[in-house]
């Protein structure tokens, strides 16, 4: 083959992955639903988190303020905003304050009021009360807003209707101003829409804000208004779009320096070409086949799995640095093959462990990561080959690595006194700093900005918006049942508000009685001959026509034999928005929930809320819960991966020495990361661990080829600047990430660039073999030795 | 009601006359122009007027009749106090910023009510409408109405036409009646039905006292009453 053929194949190469890339990507189902990555549920609470808040009412509210000009054109925009944000199919509530009266209820169901109603609980509908009623019904008509209640009397003399619109009402609704929410000072309009995605959807969460600030956009015209959006979502989408930024800003500055470190390092333009082939083919391989045997993958998959099949980027490298005149490409793969092979084999393997964790993300992880390794090794074996030109170098005749070389190898090699002593320092560090081990607060790996937490606190309080992380919950084995437990409640609440244990509540009994309650009414209705007797005698006092109040009767007649309202008779109205958010049936039970503002005393709550049969649950310490049990599941996994790891190693190697100075490095450099990390203060989470399985990856092949390299000085020197640059171009990659302001890629960052410096560090002081060239090395080595 | 009784302050009306007079033109005949006439309306504060309404509805029997007394104590406030055929006090207090308004209700033998004016749009309208009217300020009314001036100066009559959609969705148009400076009558036609409020204020009201037939309030309403 001629250079100009292979660089065409390359180039072939490369076009292929790019038409397979955007196929995969088309096809592609990214799923940002993090339930995917946690194990199954096993509390209520982490069941309600897990199974049924994740699309819950409180994770997919956005608060929404618009400020910066008068009150009647901020209030024109929101109702623009809210007639635009309604018709979309984003939303499942878009609520600004407007229409929250009588047209939540449809013609149909207007005579249910009577069975929605406490009014008559205790209250008789009888002819001294409806006299009452009918004398203030006269004043009613006199006043400035006579116009609006006549329509209304001749079927709801005793406006049982706006009683109930009333009571429905949010109990902390904000102030109205031109028809629509403000906040207290008036100056900030507000709205509360209702996603249909998840709040930890990223993906759905970002196109509902585009939505809402595009119909913004038209609603505001040459307006100088501005709009915040707060809430769950919104949060994500902002944390999510910073990470991608800075990992992309990150990215292209790697990409950079990959190049420029290989085009140096091999004096080659098509070193970089060559040598990205393989990760890109091995990307593209992990994710077709996590698409192809997964319905959706996961982002956190993608981004776990990259970082993991990082290490493959090595693979080239050492094809490269062994490179020498009179020795083809092909020749030299199969030399390098067993090493090669044993690092991606006991890796491979490793991975298998989280098959067993029972979390569909981790095994996705798996898929991803074998696949990718798998096929960048085969690809550097039998493919790469035919790609790279015959070396017109040796790099083992270089001068300048000869001197390092000759430096290196006056360093002290370690012995097992020495690393035995450096393991017990680090345990002795992990184990007695202060401070706590684990991260458990998802909510720290995604930090928002103390402006936008202040802003959300204000939008929440002047909204009266739910509190995210508490929850009353009442099971039932149907809507019924939980309905009838929840209204046992009823009573409670305002005496709690009265307390100030809490500042306001909703519950979908509030807006739907259960059958019970409406059959008792329907029992407590007077017949039609009786109502007609007492309205006939109340009416005659007063200035209304005897006959002024026959729909009336007609009404509570038909109350009184209609079947019951349940939550499907509501379907198309407001209502059901509420009362769904509020009643999540599933199959075989229901669950009832107390949404609470203002909560000041969760003791309390709690307190009379278990009296109830019901609990108040805490969200946020259900998820640390189910992050704490995630990560024992991993760590499981991971104690199993390291067993399989140096059992691989060992059917490879056969030989106890060399399988204890192989594997020696990286879990010395484990244990020294872990100090360092603890030694600083940092607390440990997922990303942590899972980039030290990305750390070990790395020091095993760097132990593997120095292993492989033997006494042999000229394959040391080659070895020595095969693992430079892989260790160069990895560090300086993991450096920028562990600069980064978000903690998740710091926390990848710092750990694998610790990883790659000790593990670099303790490869060439454990494993390196003394070579026999020269006679103060051969001291050195001795001296070694006999520790070894 | 007393002869203090009329849109003018006791108190002020020796010189609110004065200046009445001083900007009377020589020509009553000469056609109504809202531009005249609706700031000559303004009233010094504290101001007061008698009314009578007449609500007519298809529920009743006979068109309701209230009468009792608007008072403006201040800039901020109108006070509407039915003294007949029940006793209620409605204050409606515009607050210095939007929506910090409160209404009271106050009604015989039961505690007032409070509640804040954003949360009763149809007293906001009230309140913006009615005090601009006896504040005179034509360029306020014209925020929601278009003004509309027919007869002549002495005896004169502007329809205002709501400008508002939801407005016009309940109102037809609200016609005020008036002779000079006078403003003795306002109508209020429903967008649906003929049953029409109607309020005669000042003269007309205590030209009213003790009349209940709706047809010759009409009448009154329409300026068919004693010339001051």
């Amino acid at each position: 083959m001629t250079p100009a053929r292979r660089i065409g194949f390359a180039l072939l190469w490369l076009a292929l992955l790019a038409l397979a890339g955007w196929a995969i990507g088309s096809q592609l189902k990214l799923s940002g639903d993090l339930r995917r990555f946690m194990p199954s549920a096993q509390t209520p609470a982490q069941k309600l988190l897990i199974d049924e808040l994740g699309e819950g009412p409180g994770s997919r509210l956005l608060l929404i303020a618009l400020e910066g000009d008068d009150p009647a054109a901020l209030a024109a925009q929101s109702t623009a905003l809210r007639e635009r944000l309604s018709a979309q199919p984003h939303f499942k509530l878009v609520a600004n304050g407007a229409g929250f009266g009588l047209e939540s209820v449809p013609e149909r169901l207007r005579p249910y009021r009577y069975l929605l109603t406490p009014s008559f609980d205790d209250q008789p509908l009888d002819a001294a009360y409806l006299r009452d009623q009918l004398d203030t019904r006269v004043q009613d008509l006199g006043s400035p807003a006579g116009e609006l209640i006549e329509p209304l009397l001749a079927s709801d003399p005793t406006l049982e209707m706006l009683r109930l619109a009333e009571a429905w009402q949010p109990a902390q609704a904000p102030q109205t101003l031109d028809g629509v929410w403000f906040d207290r000072a008036g100056k900030q309009a507000l709205l509360a829409v209702e996603t249909r995605a998840a709040g930890f959807d990223p993906t759905g969460q970002q196109s509902a804000i585009d939505a809402i600030r595009g119909a913004f956009e038209q609603a505001r015209g040459a307006s100088a208004s501005r709009i915040t959006i707060s809430g769950p979502g919104a949060f994500s989408v902002e944390i999510g779009g910073r990470t991608q930024r800075e990992a992309s800003l990150i990215g292209s500055i790697d990409s950079l320096v990959f190049i420029a470190l290989l085009w140096l390092a091999y004096r080659s333009w098509k070193a970089p070409l060559i040598g990205g082939l393989p990760l890109a083919t091995a990307g593209l391989a992990g994710l077709g086949a996590v698409a192809a045997i997964f319905d959706g993958v996961h982002g956190i998959t993608v981004a776990f799995g990259f970082t993991l099949i990082g290490v493959v980027q090595d693979y080239p490298i050492h094809l490269f640095s062994h490179q020498r005149p009179g020795l083809s490409p092909w020749a030299s793969a199969r030399s390098l093959w067993p090493t090669l092979g044993t690092g991606v084999a006991s890796t491979c393997i490793a991975y298998l462990t989280f098959f067993v964790s029972g979390v569909d993300g981790l095994q996705q992880l798996a898929v991803f990561t074998i696949v990718g390794l798998a096929t960048a090794a085969l690809a550097t074996r039998f493919v790469l080959p035919a790609l790279i030109d015959p070396a017109p170098r040796d790099v083992a005749a270089s001068v300048r690595l000869a001197r390092v070389w000759s430096a290196l190898a006056r360093w002290p090699r370690l012995g097992v006194t020495s690393v035995s002593l450096i393991a017990a320092l680090a345990l002795a560090v992990i184990l007695f700093v202060p401070g706590a081990f684990w991260q458990n607060d998802l909510a720290k790996l995604t930090p928002v900005p103390d402006a936008a937490l202040a802003r959300d606190a204000q939008l929440r309080g002047e909204l009266g918006a739910p509190d995210v992380r508490y929850i009353i919950a009442i099971e039932g084995r149907d809507a019924e049942a939980a309905l009838q437990a929840s209204e046992a409640l009823l009573p409670e609440l305002p005496l709690l508000r009265q307390r100030g244990a809490i500042a306001g509540y909703d519950l979908a009994a509030r807006y739907l009685p259960s059958v019970k309650t409406q059959r008792e009414r329907q029992r407590r209705l007077p017949d039609e001959a009786t109502l007609r007797a007492a309205l006939d005698s109340a009416v005659a006092a007063t200035p209304f026509r005897s006959d002024a109040f026959a729909d009336f009767l007609a009404d509570v007649e038909r109350a009184r034999h209609a079947p019951p309202l349940t939550p499907r008779d509501l379907a198309d109205t407001p209502l059901a928005v509420s009362v769904d958010g509020l009643l999540l049936q599933r199959g075989d039970h229901a669950t009832a929930l107390v949404s609470l503002s203002g909560l000041h005393d969760p003791a309390a709550v709690a307190e009379v809320v278990r009296k109830h049969g019901g609990q108040l649950l805490d969200l946020k310490q259900a998820s640390e819960s189910l992050v704490a049990e995630y990560r024992g599941r991993v760590l499981l996994a991971l104690g199993l991966a390291g067993v399989l790891l140096a059992a691989a190693v060992w059917i490879a190697l056969r030989s106890p020495r060399r399988v204890l100075r192989v594997l020696a490095p990286m879990a010395l450099t484990t244990l020294l990361i872990l100090a360092v990390l603890r030694g600083l203060g940092v607390e440990l989470n997922l990303f942590h661990l899972v980039s030290l399985i990305l750390a070990a990856g790395l020091g095993l092949d760097y132990a593997l080829f120095f292993d492989h390299a033997g006494d042999d000085r000229a394959e040391q020197l080659r070895t020595l600047h095969a693992v430079i640059v892989c260790s160069l171009t990895t560090l300086l990659v993991f450096a920028l990430l562990g600069l980064s302001s978000i903690p998740v890629l710091r926390a990848i960052g710092a750990t694998v660039a610790l990883g790659v410096a000790f593990n670099f560090v303790l490869a060439l002081l454990i494993v390196r073999e003394p070579t026999a060239m020269s006679d103060a090395d051969a001291v050195d080595a001795e001296a070694g030795d006999a520790h070894a | 009601m007393s002869s203090v009784g009329s849109l003018h302050a006791a108190p002020v009306t020796e010189p609110a006359l004065a200046q009445a007079a001083a900007s009377s033109l020589p020509a009553p005949d000469a056609p109504a122009d809202a531009n005249l006439i609706l700031p000559r309306l303004a009233q010094p504060i504290p101001a007061r007027t008698d009314f009578v309404e007449m609500r007519g509805s298809a529920l009743l029997k006979a068109p309701l009749r209230v009468s009792g007394e608007y008072r403006r104590p201040d800039a901020a406030t109108l006070v509407r106090e039915v003294r007949a055929p029940y006793a209620e006090t409605t204050t409606i207090r515009s607050g210095a910023q939007p929506g910090q308004g409160e209404v009271s209700i106050a009604r015989a033998g039961k505690p007032a009510k409070k509640f804040s004016l954003s949360r009763a749009p149809e007293l906001v309208s009230l309140q913006a409408s009615f005090g601009a009217l006896l504040g005179g300020d034509r360029a306020a009314l014209e925020q929601h109405y278009r003004l509309s001036a027919e007869g002549t100066r002495r005896q004169w009559t502007i329809t205002m036409t709501p400008t508002d959609a939801k407005v016009a969705a309940r109102v037809r148009e609200i016609v005020l009646l008036g002779r000079d400076d006078e403003l003795r009558c306002i109508e209020t036609r429903p967008a649906r039905g003929n049953e029409q409020q109607r309020t005669l204020l000042s003269s007309a009201a205590r030209a009213a006292a003790g009349i209940d037939d709706a047809s010759r309030l009409a009448a009154l309403c329409r300026g068919h009453g004693a010339a001051r």
